[in-house]
C-alpha cells in the first residue's frame, strides 16, 4: 500500500488540489442568490459573495499551478 | 532584537495605547449580548481583520518561519489549502446557521442540533483547551516582555494580565475585536517592512530562488512527498484540507464567536469570507521570512532552524525597524490573548455557568458573571503560565487531546447542519466512536496527526450515519432553522429560536 502510494506522481497532488479549488467554487454558484443576499443592505454586485469566494479560490489555483 | 531608543518609545506607546483604545468600548456594555456578542452591531470588515488577529500568533512567526527554512513553501500550505477553502464552507454554509440559530457558542448550537451530552462533552473540551491554552499564551509573552525588554518574567506577566485584561474584562468582544483590527494593521506593517527589506538584500524574488533552489531544489513546491514527515502532500490533502482545517474554521469557538457578534447574516457570511483575503497574505508575514534567513544563512542546523525569524530581526533590521517588528510580535501574541480570554469566558458561563448553575438570572447577573470569570481566567493565566514552563508537554497534550476530537466534531456538525435525518443519538454516537477511532489510532498506532483526522473523520461520519438510519428521527420543529433547507421563514420563527438561545436551553 505504502509502495503504491509513494510511487503516485506529485502532479496527482497538484490535479486533486485544483479539482478541489474548482469544485469547491461550483459549489458556492449553486447557493441561491436570495441565500447569499440575505440581510444584505442593497443588490450590488459587489456584495454577491460567490464573486468574492471565486476570486479568492481562482488565486489558489494560480498558486497552485505556479508552485 | 535589541530595543532602545526610539524603538522603545514605539513599543511602549503601542502597549498604552491598545488598552486606553479598548476600555473606550466599555460604554457600548450594558447586557450579556453586549457582552459576548458586541450587542450584535459587528459589521463584516471587523470580523474579518478580528478573526485574522485571532488566528495569528507569536508562535506562528517562529515556528512557521523555521518550518519555510526546513522545508520551504510547502509550509504555506497551512494558511493556503489549509485555510482557504475551509474559510469558504464556514461562511457560505456554516456560519449562516450558527447566526440564525441565535447561539453564543459551537456548543450550544450542537446542543440544539442534538443534545445534552453532545453539548457537555464538547462544552468540556473547548473549556478546557481555552483555560490551557491562555497559560501558554501567558507565559511566551512574559518570555517575550523579558527577553527583548529585559523586564522579569513575573513583571511581564503581570503587565500582559494589565494589557489585556483590562480592556477584555470591561469592554467583551467589542473591545477585543476593535483592538484585533489595529493589532492586525500593526502586523502587517511591521511584517512586511522586514519582508521587503530582506526581499532587496537578496535581490529580489530571482535572488532568493537563485540562494535557495541549488542546495534544496524542492523548497519552492508546495507538495512534498510521501516520505516527507510533516508535510506529505496525500496527508496535506486528506488530513488538512478536508478535515482538520474545516474543523478549525467552522468549529473553533473563537474563530466562530466574531461571526455570531454581526450585525446581520450577510456580516457574518462576509466578514468569514473577507478574512480569506489577508490570511492568504500571511506567508508573506511568515513564511518568506524562513526562506529569507536560508539564503542569508544557510548554517542554521537541528533546533536552531526554529531562529531563523529572530536570526533575521538581529541581522538584518536597521535601528528605527526593532520597535515596529517587536510591536507586531506583541500585536500577534495579543490579539490571541483577548480572544481566547473572551471565548473562555463566553463557554463557561453559557454552557457551564448558565446551564449548570442558575439557569433562570437576570441578564444583569449573567453580564457579571462574564466578567468576573473574564478575571479569573486572567488570574488563572499568571498562575498557571509557569507551570507550562516546567511541563512543555502540556500544550502539545492540549494540541492533540484537540485534535483526536477534531474529526468526530467536524463530522457531526457537518451533517447536523447538511443532513436532517442526523438525529441526537447519532450525533452522540459518532462523537464518541469517532473518538474512540482517534484514540485507538493515536495510542496503538502512533499514526499522524493528519490521518488520524481523516479516519477518526470518516468513521464518525459513518457511525452517524448508520445509528441516525435505526433510531427515531427527530421531530422537524426541534430542527427549523438548523438544518440546510429548513431554513426560518419569517422573523417569528427567528424570534423563537432566539428566546430558546436566551433560555439557555
Amino acid at each position: 500500500m505504502t509502495e503504491w502510494l509513494n510511487s503516485i506522481p506529485l502532479f496527482w497532488g497538484k490535479v486533486f488540489a485544483i479539482l478541489f479549488f474548482v469544485g469547491l467554487v461550483i459549489w458556492a454558484w449553486y447557493r441561491p442568490r436570495s441565500y447569499i443576499y440575505k440581510d444584505s443592505p442593497d443588490k450590488n454586485r459587489w456584495r454577491d459573495l460567490r464573486i468574492w469566494a471565486t476570486v479568492l479560490l481562482g488565486i489558489q489555483v494560480v498558486l497552485y499551478i505556479v508552485f | 532584537m535589541d530595543i532602545r531608543g526610539i524603538d522603545l518609545v514605539i513599543v511602549i506607546a503601542y502597549l498604552i495605547a491598545i488598552p486606553i483604545f479598548g476600555v473606550y468600548f466599555r460604554k457600548y456594555v450594558k447586557t450579556e449580548e453586549d457582552y459576548f456578542l458586541a450587542g450584535r452591531m459587528l459589521p463584516w470588515w471587523v470580523i474579518s481583520m478580528s478573526i485574522i488577529g485571532t488566528n495569528i500568533g507569536a508562535y506562528d512567526y517562529m515556528g512557521a518561519a523555521g518550518g519555510a527554512y526546513r522545508f520551504g513553501i510547502a509550509q504555506a500550505n497551512y494558511e493556503w489549502i489549509g485555510a482557504i477553502p475551509a474559510m469558504v464552507l464556514s461562511a457560505l454554509l456554516f456560519v449562516p446557521y450558527y447566526w440564525k440559530a441565535g447561539v453564543y457558542t459551537v456548543p450550544e448550537f450542537l446542543g440544539k442540533r442534538y443534545n445534552l451530552a453532545v453539548r457537555v462533552i464538547e462544552a468540556i473540551l473547548w473549556g478546557a483547551f481555552l483555560a490551557c491554552v491562555l497559560g501558554v499564551f501567558f507565559w511566551a509573552s512574559g518570555l517575550m516582555l523579558n527577553e527583548y525588554l529585559g523586564i522579569p518574567v513575573e513583571v511581564s506577566l503581570l503587565i500582559t494580565a494589565l494589557i489585556v485584561g483590562i480592556y477584555t474584562i470591561t469592554g467583551g468582544l467589542a473591545a477585543v475585536a476593535m483592538t484585533d483590527v489595529v493589532q492586525l494593521l500593526v502586523m502587517f506593517i511591521g511584517g512586511i517592512a522586514l519582508t521587503v527589506l530582506g526581499l532587496w538584500t537578496v535581490g529580489g524574488w530571482s535572488g532568493l530562488v537563485n540562494a535557495i533552489t541549488p542546495a534544496s531544489p524542492n523548497h519552492f513546491k508546495l507538495f512534498l512527498p510521501l516520505n516527507n514527515p510533516t508535510y506529505p502532500w496525500l496527508g496535506m490533502i486528506f488530513g488538512l484540507a478536508l478535515v482538520l482545517s474545516p474543523a478549525w474554521w467552522c468549529c473553533h469557538q473563537a474563530i466562530i464567536q466574531r461571526t455570531l457578534g454581526a450585525r446581520s447574516e450577510w456580516d457574518a457570511k462576509a466578514g468569514m469570507l473577507f478574512a480569506s483575503f489577508p490570511k492568504m497574505m500571511i506567508p508573506v508575514l511568515v513564511v518568506l521570512p524562513g526562506l529569507l534567513a536560508l539564503a542569508l544563512n544557510p548554517g542554521l542546523v537541528g533546533p536552531d532552524m526554529d531562529k531563523a525569524f529572530p536570526w533575521l530581526i538581529k541581522n538584518l533590521l536597521p535601528a528605527g525597524l526593532a520597535g515596529l517588528v517587536f510591536a507586531a510580535f506583541m500585536a500577534a501574541l495579543i490579539s490571541s490573548v483577548d480572544s481566547t480570554l473572551n471565548s473562555a469566558a463566553t463557554l463557561w458561563t453559557r454552557d457551564i455557568y448558565q446551564r449548570f448553575f442558575k439557569k433562570d438570572a437576570s441578564d444583569r447577573h449573567y453580564l457579571k458573571v462574564g466578567r468576573i470569570l473574564t478575571l479569573v481566567f486572567v488570574i488563572w493565566a499568571i498562575a498557571f503560565a509557569p507551570v507550562t514552563k516546567e511541563f512543555p508537554g502540556i500544550y502539545v497534550a492540549m494540541q492533540t487531546l484537540l485534535s483526536i476530537f477534531q474529526g468526530p466534531t467536524f463530522a457531526i456538525t457537518l451533517l447536523g447542519i447538511y443532513w436532517k435525518r442526523a438525529n441526537q443519538w447519532g450525533g452522540l454516537s459518532g462523537l464518541l466512536g469517532g473518538v474512540t477511532i482517534s484514540s485507538f489510532l493515536f495510542f496503538i498506532t502512533k499514526s499522524s496527526f493528519l490521518y488520524i483526522a481523516w479516519w477518526s473523520f470518516l468513521g464518525s461520519l459513518f457511525i452517524t450515519i448508520i445509528v441516525s438510519l435505526v433510531t427515531k428521527p427527530d421531530p422537524v420543529e426541534k430542527l427549523e432553522g438548523l438544518v440546510y433547507g429548513l431554513v426560518m421563514k419569517d422573523k417569528k420563527l427567528q424570534d423563537i429560536l432566539k428566546r430558546r438561545a436566551e433560555g439557555g436551553d
